[in-house]
């Protein structure tokens, strides 16, 4: 428990209007958008500049006070969840775009400015911002990086951390501490940007990044593929990849997705298709024409019908099909456990076949989509909280999922990250002296534990 | 407290839809300002799980999360899962106001608005002098409050007022209003803004009705639609208004359609109204432009003329899927260089939220001035007098002299009143 008089130091620092310790206001910061049970914070904090960040990682320190940093809570294995209780310091006022510098491509942002509002101030400006995890008109960068979020551009742009040039973030000692820069190239000292880079907020509280820009892209062309065989859908991907085309975006929906969104939007997908990819590739005009008659020599040798969108309108109504995915499956049952199992793309048909024999066996409702380019699959779990018999048969169908990734080379997280949600695989993944070696890092850095405790097994 | 949580359990179905993804905060218009959970609809949905599991004791502490709401129900519009979070918002305070009771002037305000519509009309002189007696002119139409009335009302004395006419909309026009060349005959169901403010716009839409054929039924005497009482958490007379509003529309036989210039009044008493009370209306009720627009069809002016850029705000209540129908009036009848404002969110009125918060409620509707400032348009439009007068008051605090304007209403003064 933590004393008043430390409570008035928090709200010392942070003043009265950025502090809450109230029943109702604690609960409404022990929970994010994961599963995970949630659990209470006993003060939640809003500083509204690094400085004030310092001394409240300062202050958490000389007390012994697990310290809990949260953006939008929009994050999906239970990172931001005060387990051990402590303090939660919500990062949403440190919102500002500092600088946007359009001649060396790089901006300046703070932590906790919107994703979506980001990339539309940067495209505002002539340039791209490619990250697009799905949660980007809610979700802060600062999660993004924490988290190394990634999205439907991942296979040709990659995800969060391909953008973060520099960080500039507070440690429990109250020391702010910066980690690369302005410059493309740059090599002094320990690479601290790649460290905190999906650390969790276990390493430090971060503020304030310098994220690389690109410029956007001159022509693009989309389309629908339908299939009679989800395996041939697979065997797509394979084909492309193995081809050397990377389109800017490949997306996979299962004949159970296709159905639902059919069913709740009237979009106009062929529901007798076993699976749809959306392919999307861009760059230069005559690259563009290049891969696309790659693209379509490959879907046509593995039985794929394609539909090009020839008008902007076109695209747009192909895409509204995979964007309405998750919304579809969700008003189909009270609970979604939405999972990010990712393999070897070229592994794509052989995660498919692991989740079919998953789903007969425990007897779960499964509906899969997701970025099948980068391997990074969504198995979304439908099922209903209050059911406890059910909830043990989807919890056990989850373990197996992440136990077939494994078995592929993949890996238990591919954007979502790590949490308390898959504490429990990190060992099966990366083996026990990573994790020591983990735990001696962050020893060396937050000697009591107290930067987000429990998360990734730490 | 026990019997509080059991009706609160009945909400369970409801809750359990949130899967707490925060797409909701994307579009509610507190949580842009404040960026607390406590603002956006995900986090009132946990307090409510929260009381009913325990984890919270005093549930006439969590009234004021609930309250502090504008009720646009875009977390509704836009919830991926399909939460229903207005009907639950809307429930959840009625089960509450058990626990947590009206403070008196709110009691007060509602037993005169609500109980004496009569008593609320015939004062609309008193109304009119004092309004003026009291404020400052500082547009066309449009006052301020003079400071003396301060202390009473406190930072409201700072907002822009629009001019309260001697004589409610009602006086004039309430009972039948014969077309010539008559075409089929309609109910216009005012509301309360335009009864006692806009006036005018009462008037261009009968008159315009009547223009084009359509005989128009009007109210003796409007009764509330009943959203503020549902909003503060009385569902009881909200019931009773619904019941009177549905009792007149049930006694006009050969009218087809009541039509309405007030999104919060066609929701109000649209399938809201239908759920909560177990009555059905009878009668198809529209906005005024969709039903010009889809059904009459008449043959409107074009290309009147309006001086600079124009842009639109849609109203949070309006029926969405007719949001062409209202932008494509606009373009298709002015002569005007049209644009959509970028900020398409609420304009942060909300009714009884504004007058409870009114210093939230201006710093939603200042983001609206500043676009409509800085890309420089000369006409705003919108389809609901509350958003009228809150962005007239607004775009008048930001020194911008654009007062919003009903497209109806525009056409009506430009082209067809007979002598402009």
């Amino acid at each position: 428990m933590i004393a008043k008089s430390v409570l008035e130091k928090f709200k010392g620092i942070v003043g009265e209007q950025n502090y809450w310790d109230s029943p109702a206001d604690l609960a409404l910061y022990s929970f994010d958008s994961s599963v995970e049970k949630p659990a209470q914070p006993e003060v939640v904090v809003r500083p509204e500049s690094t400085e004030q960040v310092a001394q409240i990682c300062k202050l958490c320190n000389d007390n012994s006070i697990p310290l809990v940093t949260r953006g939008s809570g929009t994050n999906l294995a239970g990172g931001t969840i005060p387990v051990t209780g402590g303090c939660v310091l919500l990062m949403t006022k440190l919102n500002k775009i500092l600088e946007i510098n359009v001649k060396d491509m790089y901006a300046v942002v703070q932590a906790g400015v919107i994703t979506a509002d980001f990339a539309a101030a940067v495209l505002e400006k002539g340039l791209f911002y490619p990250p697009d995890p799905g949660s980007q008109k809610m979700s802060t960068l600062g999660g993004n990086v924490a988290e190394n979020a990634g999205g439907l551009r991942g296979l040709k742009y990659g995800v969060t951390k391909d953008y973060v040039m520099g960080v500039t973030f507070c440690d429990m000692e109250g020391n702010i501490v910066k980690g690369g820069g302005k410059t493309v190239k740059l090599c002094t000292g320990y690479n601290l940007t790649g460290l905190m880079c999906q650390s969790e907020g276990t390493l430090g509280v971060m503020t304030e990044f310098v994220l690389k820009l690109v410029p956007p892209p001159k022509a693009s062309k989309a389309m629908l593929v339908s299939f009679d065989s989800i395996m041939d859908a697979g065997n797509t991907v394979s084909g492309i990849i193995t081809n050397h085309v990377l389109p800017c975006t490949l997306e996979l929906m299962d004949n159970f997705t296709i159905k639902t969104v059919e069913e709740a939007t009237g979009a106009g997908l062929p529901v007798d298709a076993a699976a749809l990819l959306l392919i999307e590739v861009d760059g230069h005009p005559a690259q563009v024409e290049d891969d696309y008659q790659t693209v379509l020599k490959v879907c046509r040798e593995n039985n794929g019908a394609v539909k090009v969108a020839n008008t902007s309108e076109e695209k747009e109504k192909l895409w509204e099909g995979r964007r309405k995915s998750l919304s579809s499956l969700a008003r189909l049952r009270p609970t979604l456990v939405l999972e990010d199992a990712t393999v070897p793309r070229t592994k794509i048909p052989d995660i498919l076949v692991a989740l079919e024999e998953i789903r007969q066996k425990y007897n779960v409702t499964i509906g899969t989509f997701g970025h099948a380019g980068d391997g990074n699959l969504h198995p979304t779990f439908l099922c209903d909280k209050r059911d406890v018999e059910e909830m043990a048969r989807v919890h056990k169908a989850v373990d197996e999922l992440f136990a077939a990734a494994l078995r592929l080379d993949g890996t238990c997280s591919g954007e979502h990250g790590i949490g308390i949600a898959k504490a429990k695989y990190m060992v099966d993944e990366v083996g026990e002296g990573t994790i020591n070696y983990m735990k001696q890092i962050k020893k060396g850095i937050d000697a009591k534990n107290l930067l987000n405790p429990t998360k990734m097994g730490l | 407290m026990e019997k509080v949580v059991g009706e609160l359990k009945q909400l369970e179905e409801l809750l359990v839809q949130c899967s707490r993804c925060g797409t909701c905060q994307s579009v509610c218009p507190l949580y842009k300002k404040d960026r607390q959970e406590s603002s956006v609809a995900r986090g009132k949905m946990y307090l409510l799980d929260a009381l009913v599991e325990g984890q919270i004791k005093k549930a006439d502490e969590i009234y004021k999360y609930l309250d502090y709401c504008v009720l646009c129900g875009r977390c509704k519009n836009n919830c991926p899962s399909g939460v229903k979070t207005d009907e639950i918002f809307l429930r959840a305070r009625g089960i509450l106001r058990q626990v947590k009771k009206l403070p008196a002037w709110q009691k007060l305000a509602l037993k005169v608005a609500m109980g004496q519509p009569k008593l609320l009309a015939a004062m609309s002189p008193l109304f009119h002098i004092g309004l003026r007696a009291g404020a400052s002119k500082v547009d066309d139409g449009v006052f301020k409050p003079m400071g003396l009335f301060r202390p009473l009302i406190g930072a409201m004395a700072d907002r822009h007022v629009i001019d309260m006419p001697a004589e409610p909309f009602t006086k004039k026009y309430g009972g039948f209003n014969q077309a010539q060349n008559e075409k089929m005959r309609v109910i216009f169901y005012p509301g309360c803004a335009v009864t006692l403010i806009y006036t005018g716009w009462g008037e261009a839409i009968v008159e315009t009705l009547l223009h084009y054929g359509v005989s128009v039924y009007v109210p003796e005497v409007n009764q509330c639609c009943g959203i503020p009482s549902a909003t503060m958490g009385e569902m009881g007379l909200y019931k009773k208004q619904i019941g009177v509003n549905f009792d007149y529309f049930d006694s006009i036989k050969d009218a087809e359609y009541i039509l309405t210039c007030c999104p919060t009044c066609e929701y109000g008493l649209g399938a809201t109204a239908e759920r909560e009370s177990g009555r059905q209306r009878g009668k198809q009720m529209m906005d005024i432009i969709v039903f010009m627009a889809e059904v009459l069809k008449g043959d409107y002016p074009k290309d009147i003329p309006l001086e600079g850029r124009t842009t639109l705000h849609i109203p949070c209540h309006y029926n969405h899927a007719k949001d062409s129908v209202l932008k494509e009036f606009i373009k298709e009848h002015f002569d005007t260089e049209y644009a959509d404002l970028k900020n398409d969110g609420c304009c942060g009125f909300g009714g009884t939220f504004s007058l409870k918060n009114y210093a939230h409620t201006k710093e939603i509707s200042a983001l609206k001035a500043k676009e409509v400032e800085e890309r420089g348009y000369k006409n705003l439009f919108t389809a609901c007098p509350g958003c009228a007068m809150n962005l007239t008051d607004a775009t008048l605090t930001a020194e911008t002299a654009v007062q919003a304007s009903h497209p109806v209403v525009e056409m009506y003064r430009r082209r067809i009143k007979k002598n402009p």
